[in-house]
């Protein structure tokens, strides 16, 4: 055996073995693309169990939940008053630097028809759950705009997916007035399993839940299989640690 | 001597269907509504006194029962139940879950009486609220119009219903039944999501004391059943690009192989 058959042998086997290295990650990665699990971060379980409402009680429908009105007769008046779950104005806005996003917020309540939260149907504005509390009340607040739109393509929250924990988002208010935000967590459901009692929570500690779309589409029926969840609390000024890698 | 109306024998409430906010819980809820013109009345609960000079019109409640049976007997205001005889009487099960409405009020022709109503506090749809109305009024049947069309028509004294509606403000009327012309009441309610208004008739349309009076029960909301929020298919994880990178990975793989087994050439 001379020096260039050595030579050259040692090459092909050195060459060999890195396409297995490349062949053998490319595969890693794409398989992790694949995989379900891997978007959520942040401590999704933790938010997922401070907003499950509590299992019912005859406590929790105590006194303080009960108005008595005396209504005048033959008067045609608003005889109560709207009873907001906190003194927080609803939500008119809504900014989050990270994806250049400044859009619009309305007030959407169900489709009739579906049962489902009603949505905007464009790709520019973010509907909130108006029967739910306003961002910063105690309980789920959700903001829900479009991932994308057939016929008008990405929407307001194209990029959700992509948000991290630490994230700033902003909430501007009817009365003029706003309110930061930090994500903390975020998660994609499978919608068959999409915990709507957490999500649209109306007790527990203030959340601000952006929702949209994501993973798998299905073209046939025009659907994604699941929901991106971003988990957001007010931002009280402090610094939070720098943990998780997202 | 004043009139005295003894109800004896249990007024049984119906066990609710286990899907009230109390389902699993050993307790209920009782509302007390005074329908009584001009009689102010102390309310004894199994001989305590729990409700002292509660007087027409008003609501007092809810108070949180463990379930079982009550004996509930209301004596005039300040009047002695040692040496005095209850102005009406009764005894009531309650059932652990439920949610009743004990009413004193005027049949028609103005007997005072004790009622008791058990009331619908079943979840509602997501984005609904729901209305209840009695008729407990010295009055005839009536009729109750929701934004000028009619509800429940035909309700008698002592009767109730209950619908869902979307929650929103409707216009409530109540009429004589098939009598639009003739309006008892005519009011703007505000019908909020995940409640259930009730709104009892009381009094006297003759005697001019005739008034309603709501109670609302809260907490009775659903969440919607999802969040339909793409239709384009341009976000997420396209199995498209991993399957072709798993593929070539493949090749890439068994290419390296082959040279790193291949051993036996020139």
């Amino acid at each position: 055996m001379s020096l260039p058959f050595l030579l050259e042998k040692t090459v092909k086997r050195i060459v060999g073995l890195l396409l297995i290295v490349i062949g053998v990650a490319a595969i890693a990665a794409a398989a992790l693309a694949l995989w379900p699990g891997n978007e959520d971060s942040g401590d999704v379980a933790a938010v997922e169990s401070a907003l499950r409402p509590e299992e019912p009680t005859a406590v929790s429908l105590g006194p303080p939940d009960v108005t008595t009105t005396t209504l005048p007769p033959e008067e045609t008046s608003d005889a109560e008053e709207p009873q907001e779950t906190a003194d927080i104005a609803a939500p008119i806005g809504l900014r989050i630097e990270e994806l250049g996003v400044d859009a619009p917020v309305d007030p959407y309540g169900v489709d009739q028809r579906t049962g489902q939260m009603d949505v905007p149907d464009n790709v520019t504005d973010v509907g909130w759950y108006k029967f739910g509390p306003s961002p910063g009340a105690a309980g789920s607040a959700v903001l829900a705009a479009h991932v994308d739109l057939a016929g008008s393509g990405p929407g307001v929250f194209f990029a959700l997916d992509s948000l991290e924990e630490g994230d700033g988002v902003v909430v501007l208010y009817e009365d003029g007035t706003e309110s930061s935000f930090r994500v903390i967590a975020r998660a994609t459901y499978d919608k068959d399993e999409l915990p709507l009692d957490v999500i649209f929570s109306r007790e527990g500690p203030a959340v601000l839940t952006l929702v949209t779309c994501g993973g798998g589409f299905n073209r046939n029926l025009a659907r994604y299989d699941s929901n991106v969840v971003v988990y957001a609390v007010p931002d009280l000024g402090g610094e939070l640690p720098e943990g998780a890698n997202l | 001597m004043r009139k005295m109306l003894v109800l004896f024998g249990a007024m049984l409430l119906a066990l609710l269907p286990a899907t009230g906010a109390l389902a699993q819980s050993s307790e209920g809820q009782v509302v007390v509504v005074h329908g009584i013109p001009d009689l102010t009345v102390d309310v004894y609960v199994n001989g305590d006194l729990t409700l002292e000079d509660f007087e027409f019109g008003t609501v007092a409640g809810p108070l949180t029962l463990p379930e079982g049976t009550y004996d509930l007997e209301i004596y005039p205001a300040d009047a002695d139940p040692s040496s005095s005889d209850p102005a009406l009487a009764g005894s009531t099960d309650l059932p652990g879950g439920a949610y009743a409405s004990i009413v004193a009020y005027l049949e028609e022709g103005g007997s005072p009486t004790l009622g008791v109503f058990v009331e619908n506090n079943s979840n509602t749809a997501a984005g609904d609220a729901r209305i209840t109305a009695r008729h407990l009024a010295d009055f005839g049947a009536v009729d109750i119009l929701a934004n000028d069309g009619a509800v429940f028509e035909g309700v008698t004294n002592g009767q109730g219903a209950d619908v869902d509606v979307p929650a929103d403000t409707y216009n409530i009327k109540i009429t004589a039944a098939g009598d639009a012309s003739t309006v008892a009441f005519d009011a703007d309610l505000n019908l909020l999501e995940g409640t259930n208004t009730i709104a009892y008739a009381i009094g006297s349309v003759a005697g001019g004391s005739f008034q309603v009076v709501a109670n609302t029960i809260t907490g009775l909301e659903s969440a919607p059943e999802g969040v339909p929020t793409g239709t384009a298919g341009l976000a997420g994880s396209s199995a498209t690009l991993p399957i072709i990178m798993i593929a070539a990975g493949l090749v890439v793989v068994a290419g390296g192989t082959a040279l790193v087994t291949r051993r036996n050439e020139i």
